[in-house]
């Protein structure tokens, strides 16, 4: 399993993008959420990489936040999908699938 | 026991052990770093501090009010590295850089103008043997005082012949440090960028105030300012390839050595006007009685453009070759100004037949000018 953690870094690098996305698609969300969201999965992920990359995908107007008061602390950043994120989202999935479809294709 | 540090992240006070306070300063110093690209730099910051602190106050209690070195490694890795997330293919150059840089890049000296005097010579030499800048300004300072003068001529030379840095590598090549240290390099050019800007805005406006001054007198001596005219209203040229190292040392100095001779041809030619109009001769020499005197006075310019023009255009040149740009507007023209003005003066302190001479050109001017306001 951890062999397969190092092979395939380079290929889940290039799916973080999608997974973030993903989970922001589902609900609005702070970077404690995704990062808990992703923790148990093999895309786990740490703050010094999570950052730079919503802040991209903000740049790029797929993701968009706004500032909420937390209970304890100072406000926090909550993450949402926006309609420009939403259709590159579909359009990430339709490939995905076009790429399983390939694979399950290839093999015959 | 260890110090305490206190910081602010994001508005709020941590305390820190101080080998805590060296850590965490490292990892921003390279967060900074791997972002020097991102156009969100700042607010990636500003959230990392925040995403910091909050880990941080896991770590605090009542009881608890410092973070000690371990938890602060412990929150670090949980960050993880700072990932430059930049413009994409940005990673590949970059990993190259950081395989060349520990060999380290070649020193070299330049001048270094964001921290310059007078041209940065001398901060050059301090940063090229890693001195303070004012012990080299002081060390040229009293050899000007010991030499009475010469060190002034050694700095003229120098300023000439050593290129100022100009592109980051220079500036990092300058100071030996690894040119892939971003932060340094953005700073380089930011700083860089300003002082261009700056300098390139008072450059314009002394040109112009100049040309305003010296057109009308220019009319009757132009064969020699043409050139400059023209260089100085066409617009800025493209910069031509980078020039060498070495290159910029030999243009350094043919740059002064053209400016010194046709500095010298104007002294000259100043010279010969003024004696002529005040004692109708040329060092001794009298024109034929049938010869008018406007036509001496012709002849004297005439002779003064054919000879000095060349020498300006190799100047001009060398000039060029030094800036990367094919033309450098008036700013050759004036360093031999400025070269005639120290001369003139050397020779009015040292010289007493000059002075002399000057004084009397001071009266053919003042009656020249009252003749004609008369």
């Amino acid at each position: 399993m951890s062999d397969a953690n190092e092979q395939f870094a380079g290929l889940r690098k290039g799916l973080l993008e999608f997974a973030i996305l993903t989970v922001v698609s589902g609900r609005t969300v702070y970077v404690g959420d995704i990062l808990a969201t992703l923790a148990p999965t093999p895309f786990a992920t740490q703050e010094g990489t999570l950052y730079p990359l919503l802040s991209k995908l903000r740049r790029e107007e797929y993701v968009d936040y706004q500032w909420v008061e937390s209970g304890q602390g100072p406000p926090r950043k909550y993450y949402q999908l926006t309609d420009k994120g939403a259709a590159r989202l579909e359009e990430l999935a339709a490939y995905w699938r076009h790429l399983t479809t390939t694979f399950e294709n290839l093999g015959r | 026991m260890e110090r305490v540090v206190t910081i602010n992240l994001n508005g709020n006070p941590y305390q820190l052990e101080e080998p805590a306070y060296d850590a965490l300063r490292a990892y921003m110093d390279r967060a900074q770093a791997a972002l020097a690209e991102n156009p969100d730099k700042a607010e990636i910051v500003r959230d990392l501090e925040q995403a910091i602190a909050d880990k941080c106050a896991g770590y605090l209690s009542p009881a608890k009010s410092v973070i000690s070195r371990d938890e602060m490694s412990r929150i670090l890795t949980e960050m993880g590295p700072v990932e430059g997330a930049a413009p994409e293919g940005a990673e590949a150059p970059r990993a190259e850089s950081f395989g060349g840089a520990s060999e380290g890049p070649r020193r070299r000296l330049y001048r270094i103008k964001d921290r310059a005097v007078v041209s940065g010579v001398c901060s050059g030499i301090g940063a090229y043997f890693d001195l303070d800048p004012n012990v080299i300004r002081l060390l040229f300072i009293l050899a000007t005082l010991f030499t009475s003068g010469f060190g002034i001529l050694v700095y003229i030379v120098l300023m000439f012949a050593i290129p100022s840095a100009h592109t980051s590598e220079e500036w990092a090549a300058a100071h030996g440090v690894p040119f892939n240290a971003q932060e340094i390099i953005d700073r380089a050019k930011r700083e860089y960028g300003k002082f261009a800007d700056d300098s390139a805005k008072s450059w314009r406006s002394e040109q112009r105030s100049w040309r305003r001054e010296w057109r009308d007198q220019q009319r009757s001596w132009n064969t020699s300012f043409r050139s400059w005219e023209t260089g100085a209203n066409a617009p800025a040229a493209a910069p031509t390839k980078p020039v060498g190292y070495a290159e910029r040392i030999f243009a350094g100095l043919f740059a002064f050595i053209f400016s010194v001779i046709t500095a010298a041809f104007l002294i000259a030619f100043l010279i010969a006007l003024f004696s002529y109009l005040t004692t109708g001769a040329i060092l001794g020499w009298e024109a034929p009685n049938d010869v008018p005197y406007w036509l001496v006075l012709l002849i004297i310019c005439i002779v003064y453009g054919a000879v000095a023009t060349p020498f300006a255009a190799l100047r001009r040149t060398s000039y060029a070759t030094l800036n990367g740009r094919r033309d450098v507007g008036a700013a050759d023209d004036f360093i031999v100004l400025v070269l005639a003005a120290v001369a003139a003066w050397f020779a009015w302190v040292y010289v007493p037949e000059a002075r002399e001479l000057m004084e009397q050109s001071y009266i053919v001017v003042r009656d020249f000018i009252t003749h004609w306001t008369n």
